[in-house]
């Protein structure tokens, strides 16, 4: 079980991740678990449920758009996301207001690590 | 279709019902669960490999309702009121059928005469006679409307949609 004050802050940032994944390039809910999983080297590593609800929320505020991938050969047709061209907006200004946060917040923590 | 994929339809419609999410959402959520298990296949995965990363379908649906709650059903308060309602139709009618019971014994053990002389219709063959002998049987048709929407009240307010 994670302690509360790391899945409150994941929570936040999950949402800004997702968002920017998908700007990226279209993609589907497994694709984005494991891109996760890999990119944070295994730190953040989802359930299915967990991303639902970042993924429902984002296409409820018109961010991202669900389609269905059209099955090839012997591949299943897939819901699959894509951004809207408010969730790229949305998605530069989450990074500029991460960017000051993190700033703000390396201000106070800066010099001895142990205090 | 073949074994693999009857027992993956059968997963799949496990975790479906275990879901306490709305119609709309539970369409929602389902099309990205087969659509990941789609995606687990195409990555090379096997279906054991799916079933245990996933969990058994009690558990995938429990995960799923926990992480899902802001868009579950939110259950009524108000759902109380209409079980109450409905607990003291169901009393009322369990009552009257208990005496409905005691009549009609009593009736059998009668003779014929008595049954003539209070005036049963068709005589004294089951409850029905003792029910259109009752001055009271429009009671017993409130108390059953009483009982079903009690019932009915109660279920559809465990439904509400979330905030």
């Amino acid at each position: 079980m994670e302690d509360r004050f790391a899945q409150q802050l994941k929570k936040g940032v999950l949402e800004m991740l997702v968002l920017k994944l998908v700007c990226a390039q279209a993609t589907y809910g497994y694709e984005l678990l494991s891109r996760l999983k890999e990119t944070s080297g295994g730190r953040f590593s989802l359930k299915e449920g967990t991303l639902y609800p970042i993924l429902y929320r984002l296409e409820d505020d018109g961010m991202i758009l669900a389609k269905w991938s059209q099955g090839q050969g012997r591949t299943a047709p897939k819901k699959i996301y894509e951004a809207t061209q408010a969730g790229r907006e949305e998605n530069l200004r989450r990074q500029l207001v991460w960017r000051e946060f993190e700033e703000t917040v390396n201000i106070f923590l800066k010099g001895d690590r142990d205090q | 279709m073949t074994d693999a994929e009857k027992k993956m339809k059968k997963y799949t419609n496990a975790v479906e019902r275990r879901l306490n999410l709305p119609r709309a959402v539970k369409a929602r959520v389902m099309s990205d669960f087969l659509s990941s298990i789609a995606a687990r296949r195409e990555a090379g995965r096997t279906d054991e490999e799916i079933y245990a990363e996933l969990g058994d379908a009690r558990k995938a649906a429990a995960d799923l309702n926990e992480q899902m709650k802001e868009f579950a059903y939110r259950k009524s308060p108000w759902r109380f009121l209409f079980l109450g309602l409905a607990v003291v139709a169901a009393a009322q009618i369990l009552y009257d059928g208990i005496i409905a019971l005691v009549g009609r014994y009593i009736l059998y053990r009668a003779s014929a005469d008595l049954s003539a002389a209070i005036g049963i219709i068709g005589g004294a063959d089951g409850p029905t006679a003792f029910f259109v002998t009752t001055p009271s049987w429009m009671v017993s048709v409130v108390t059953a409307a009483l009982l079903i929407v009690g019932i009915a009240g109660y279920l559809l307010l465990r439904h509400c949609k979330a905030k």
